[in-house]
């Protein structure tokens, strides 16, 4: 690491395995970076690029599941309630449905966007990148698309969600029967394949590759 | 140490793609973004979210979170009350990630930020390391502060059984999740670079 201390200027541009750390502008060398690795900025600790195994397959798979795990939680029930002799099934879009119906629109939507909008966006976005970079099939919307799905990510809100659920599950689990439907578990694989999927989309190696591609078309 | 910034080498890191281009340039050659050595008008911009934020901690806090019909008697809760019923009840673990989510970290993040804008212009004994570190866990966590609306918006659509038991979200929900998003840009409006600027200035 002490090697950057003599960094030489003209040997900088163009050469893109040099980086500056987006958290404290020092520069890095990832020449020595092979498959599997992960560097991190050696000033400052923020993690700074994973070159994953057969990524681009692993998206592809993890994020076309995802979808189908998302169409299967807004399709069947999600949790049932019963007290008192009366019972009343959810499903997913009842959370957004029931503030709407309760003169909550603005709510309604910010939380549909959270939960099911921007995730869902998010994975078509990242299926869609992730086939194009490993079919060599670019063109100019690539860029929109790669610029796009980075600063969606982190307005998702799946994993919050879920324990949200779970706290819910717990509370009304003393005084009144709750049960699971399948899209419960849906929702539940839903969050696992989602958080593999845009852990598993590294922004430095996607658009190393898509640099690449330009390059030769 | 100055000499191994990009700033230094007049150099300029693309915020999208990271590319590592020449100052001068307006648009990343690689994918099209606009270049700015810095976030543009960092500090500003997340002075006033974070003020328009405390703002709206206020309405957030007094006003109900969550209006429970139970055979005709209503009875309203706010953020505060809410965690008080649940400590009442017994369910401590669940009142204090409650607590946790809807205070402890809002007003955190909001400390945080504050205090990093502060040291940007004045400075600090803290280590700029240590203080980039901050930066990233509140910028990770500020997200948890939902929550609590979740679990009313949940609440709400389960717990309707028209006038024996129906549970409805109150208006404190709009406002708290304007309290998140607002939050949640100041974080992503602040530029953890400028700590180390200053580290910079003061070693030249
Ligand atoms: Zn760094
Ligand atoms: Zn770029």
């Amino acid at each position: 690491m002490g090697s950057q201390m003599h960094i030489n200027r003209d040997d900088l541009v163009g050469r893109d395995h040099f980086i500056a750390c987006p958290s404290c502008d020092h520069l890095a060398d990832l020449s020595s970076m092979a498959e599997g690795d992960r560097a991190s900025c050696s000033h400052c600790g923020h993690l700074l690029c994973v070159l994953h195994r057969a990524g681009l397959n692993r998206v592809m798979a993890w994020s076309s599941s995802a979808l189908i795990f998302l169409l299967l939680a807004c399709s069947f029930p999600f949790l049932s309630f019963e007290s008192s002799g009366l019972k009343n099934v959810m499903t997913l879009p009842m959370t957004v449905v029931r503030l709407y119906q309760q003169d909550m629109p603005d709510l309604a939507i910010l939380i549909a966007g959270f939960i099911i909008l921007i995730p869902a966006m998010v994975l078509l976005l990242l299926f869609n990148l992730a086939t194009t970079l490993a079919y060599g099939r670019y063109n100019p919307w690539t860029n929109v698309m790669c610029r796009f799905v980075f600063q969606l990510q982190g307005w998702s809100m799946v994993e919050v969600f879920f324990i949200g659920v779970l706290i819910s599950l717990v509370k009304l689990g003393k005084t009144a029967t709750i049960v699971t439907g399948l899209s419960f578990w849906a929702y539940a694989a839903f969050s696992i394949c989602f958080i593999l999927a845009i852990t598993g989309f590294d922004r430095l190696q996607a658009w190393r590759r898509i640099g690449e591609l330009q390059e030769a078309g | 140490m100055s000499a191994s910034t990009a700033r230094a080498l007049d150099l300029v890191s693309c915020h999208s793609c990271m590319k590592l281009t020449e100052q001068d340039l307006q648009v990343c050659p690689r994918c099209g973004s606009d270049l700015h050595p810095r976030k543009a008008d960092s500090l500003n911009r997340t002075m006033a979210l974070l003020i328009t934020s405390c703002l709206l901690y206020i309405p957030a806090n007094l006003l109900p979170i969550m209006v429970t019909e139970q055979f005709g008697r209503t009875s309203e809760n706010t953020i505060i009350s809410g965690v008080l019923v649940l400590i009442k009840n017994g369910s401590i673990p669940i009142a204090a990630i409650i607590f946790f989510a809807s205070v402890v970290i809002p007003l955190g993040k909001l400390a945080i930020l504050f205090y990093l804008c502060w040291t940007v212009k004045f400075g600090s004994k803290i280590s700029s390391r240590q203080r980039t570190l901050t930066y990233r866990v509140t910028e990770t966590v500020g997200k948890w502060s939902m929550i609590d609306v979740f679990v009313v918006a949940i609440l709400a659509a389960l717990v309707h059984l028209g006038g024996i038991l129906s549970v409805h979200p109150g208006e404190a929900g709009l406002a708290f999740a304007g309290v998140v998003v607002l939050t949640m840009l100041a974080a992503k409006s602040f530029d953890p670079r400028l700590i180390w600027d200053r580290d910079v200035l003061t070693n030249e």
